[in-house]
């Protein structure tokens, strides 16, 4: 069983196949990043080394 | 937990704020380490350098040889100097990030005694020619598991103050200190499975190609996770800190992070090009480390772009000097990295002084400069003081940075010209150096360039020395600090989705994370645990007999493979110079392989019957003897001492119950074959004219293993 899958191991569509997987979560998660509305979020992110103290 | 220290609650809980004391104390340990241990690793650095222009500088004794302080030199940058620093940097801006104190007091001072304890072993044992002959991975098991242990420390400490924090969201920092926290710890503990002999002795359970596949994935991200991560996280801290201006894009850190921890794991294998290694492997890697330029440059143009407003700084401030050029030494290595992974650029490059110099462009540039900004911007912190030399800094500055372009061009100039002159054929055909001696010449004065250059880095590094004990002594005191923060309530809001609820994850973020480090893993290295599918038995390879089992044990011992490759690969000039290509069939059964990355003398690999025995007995006692102008150590040593044939049965039942097949007359009486081969070869080096009986002596077991190589089948 295990030698078979792996007799398949170097098959160029299962490379396209995982190509496309990686390329396509690489683009998702691009366009996550850079979706509308999240600005303020990192904005306040970014700004975290410098709340080193809270105002009271 | 810091009792009594940590949170003073009992007056200002009832307002919702708290008072928190960071522990500033354990930071301060860490950055004092990091400078001893600086200090020895750099030493130690040019002390070896300087063997490679004068070689007297070995002084004929065992433990002052290049082999042996080779593996000390790199295990003391990397574990003590890096080690520390990362420690340091990761507990001050930890705290702060999350606004609160360490998690355990106990659990830091713990961390830290026992790094510096496992420290001080490798110093003792490596030396000493303890080692598992694994690059970057010498040390023996018992000091792998106190490494281990303590890692689990340190991640216990970090994951219980990230349990504690008043801070909801986790920073970018916080990201890469989680990726470096748990893949340094499943890269070592899988590199390290080894079955131990005797407390100093162990043999990894790993052989020939998976050993050099695993010994490289773990190698190759021992760079990207210990050296770059966490060296990442630090900047992505101190950058904007030091210039007081947030990161250029935070979207673009997220990217980063990601891209650069899916990619990098998959890039080990570029350090096996051209070799037995299976070709979908290595294309994956070339391809791999290709990509991995687009990830690091977005993270040295989002290091430099916040600086954008703030460029006049660079004039001024010797931190941001500092950090400034590790982020653009760091573009520069992260593009070079890529190149050398071209294959043909690779074949000239690989083995020759070139990577040496490439390894420095990012130890010195990238991580010596970093910390160097770091520690100038954290100790006046943490001693409350002002620097004491601002001016001196500066002059740091420039020291280093001509010490690193002295070291880089030096170096890069010697690889190309020994790899050209290694390649160079004439008109018919044939080599015009087929003496490799002749190749090592050419380049001895680079190397005297080398050790300037390196000397010029130290002597500014001991301005920072100097600079740094001056800010302490005018230091009017300590006190760890104290602020107030609003203690955080870690509901998160329903109204809270996507990477908004991750980064308050903690769990499921490191989850992630592992998976994104695994993909690469299981894919490269999973194939190559049933090795029998790449291997063609039916070529038949014998094992090394009991006598030269102890004689490669004497090899490992002495860091040979620091120098010498075992290796001959694919191209014309290789075989011309050193035989037929070698095959996976060949290190079948090498516990651990010995392919080795550096070609200061020559491959080895078809080194038996090309010699006589007598001329390997001369060319241990005196290397100059046979091969003038030879920049090699002399190992006397080797004929006084007696061959260890204690264990020797221990071992070859161990390999025999690993599958390799010894005879039954080599598995009951180990000692006595190996006492009467030699006996053989004693009476040989007798007759061609040495005076002592050598029957017992290390030399013999030595020469025995040497006149193996490439003799046992397998072609």
């Amino acid at each position: 069983m295990k030698q078979q899958a792996l007799a398949h191991f170097t098959d160029s569509y299962l490379i396209v196949i995982a190509f496309f997987l990686f390329f396509s979560v690489f683009l998702g998660y691009i366009v996550w990043v850079g979706r509308k509305g999240s600005k303020k979020h990192y904005d306040y992110l970014s700004q975290l080394p410098f709340h080193e103290e809270d105002p009271t | 937990m810091g009792e009594g220290q940590g949170i003073d609650s009992s007056d200002v809980r009832s307002s919702g704020y708290i008072q928190i004391t960071y522990d500033d104390t354990i930071v301060r340990y860490f950055v004092l380490a990091t400078l001893f241990w600086a200090t020895i690793a750099f030493l130690v650095g040019l002390f070896v350098a300087l063997q490679m222009s004068v070689w007297q500088l070995n002084f004929n004794i065992s433990w002052l040889t290049f082999g042996r302080l080779r593996p000390l030199h790199t295990n003391a940058a990397l574990l003590a100097f890096a080690g520390n620093a990362i420690f340091a940097g990761i507990y001050h801006s930890t705290q702060r990030l999350l606004k609160t104190r360490l998690f355990s007091d106990d659990l830091s001072r713990l961390h830290f005694w026992g790094w510096q304890f496992v420290i001080v072993l490798a110093f003792i044992t490596l030396p000493l020619g303890f080692s598992q002959g694994k690059e970057y991975a010498e040390l023996e098991w018992p000091i792998d598991i106190g490494i281990v242990s303590l890692w689990i420390v340190f991640a216990i400490n970090f994951f219980g103050t990230l349990a504690i924090r008043n801070e909801k969201h986790m920073y970018v920092a916080i990201w890469f200190y989680i990726a470096t926290i748990v893949t340094v710890a499943v890269l070592y503990v899988v590199n390290a499975i080894s079955i131990p002999i005797s407390l100093f002795k162990s043999y990894t359970i790993y052989a020939g190609i998976q050993d050099a596949l695993i010994q490289w994935w773990y190698g190759h991200n021992a760079v990207a996770f210990f050296l770059t991560t966490p060296f990442l996280g630090l900047m992505y801290y101190y950058l904007p800190k030091a210039v007081n201006r947030p990161i250029y894009s935070y979207r673009l850190s997220v990217v980063h992070f990601w891209s650069l921890v899916f990619l990098y794991i998959w890039a080990g294998p570029h350090h096996l090009l051209n070799t037995a290694l299976p070709e979908w492997l290595q294309m994956l890697a070339v391809i791999f480390s290709i990509m991995l330029w687009a990830p690091s440059w977005g993270g040295m143009v989002n290091g430099l772009l916040t600086l954008r407003g703030a460029w006049h700084l660079l004039r001024s401030d010797p931190i941001v000097k500092f950090l400034a050029a590790a982020i653009i030494f760091y573009g520069m290595v992260t593009f070079e990295g890529p190149l050398l992974s071209v294959k043909s650029v690779n074949s000239l490059g690989h083995f020759t002084d070139w990577i040496v110099g490439h390894v420095h462009l990012g130890t010195l540039g990238w991580n010596g400069f970093l910390t160097f900004g770091i520690v100038y911007y954290i100790v006046p912190k943490l001693w409350k003081t002002e620097l004491f030399s601002i001016k001196m800094a500066n002059i740091h500055f420039w020291l280093g940075i001509l010490g690193i372009l002295f070291y880089y061009v030096s170096m890069l100039t010697a690889g190309l010209t020994q790899g050209l002159m290694w390649r160079a054929l004439d008109t018919n055909g044939r080599l015009v150096y087929p003496e490799f001696v002749e190749t090592v010449i050419r380049i001895i004065p680079l190397y005297y360039f080398r050790a300037f250059g390196g000397g010029l880095f130290i002597s500014g590094y001991a301005l920072l020395l100097y600079n740094v004990y001056k800010t302490i002594r005018f230091s009017p005191g300590v006190s760890d600090e104290t602020v107030q923060v609003k203690e955080a309530s870690f509901a998160i809001k329903p109204t809270e989705r996507g990477h908004r609820r991750l980064e308050g994850m903690v769990f499921a973020f490191t989850i992630l994370a592992f998976v994104a480090i695994a993909v690469g893993s299981v894919i490269e290295i999973v194939p190559s645990l049933s090795v029998n599918k790449y291997v063609q038995m039916e070529k038949g390879v014998d094992p090394f007999s009991p006598l030269e089992i102890a004689g490669r044990d004497i090899y490992i011992r002495e860091g040979c493979y620091a120098c010498h490759s075992q290796m001959i690969r694919q191209g014309q000039t290789e075989t011309l110079r050193y035989g037929a290509v070698s095959t996976i069939e060949e290190s079948l059964y090498d516990r651990p392989f010995q392919w080795g990355s550096k070609r200061t003398g020559p491959d080895i690999a078809r080194l038996g019957t090309k010699y006589p025995d007598l001329w390997h007995y001369m060319h241990m006692e005196d290397p100059r003897s046979v091969v003038t102008g030879s920049i090699m150590p002399a190992y006397p040593w080797l004929i006084s001492s007696k061959t260890d044939f204690t264990r020797l049965k221990e071992k070859i039942s161990l390999f025999h119950k690993q599958g390799v097949p010894y005879t039954e007359k080599e598995l009951e009486e180990s000692n006595t074959v190996a006492k009467e081969q030699a006996q053989e070869i004693a009476e040989r080096l007798k007759a061609q004219g040495v005076h002592e009986d050598v029957a017992d002596k290390e030399i013999t077991a030595l020469i025995a293993y040497l006149q193996a190589l490439g003799q046992k089948g397998g072609q």
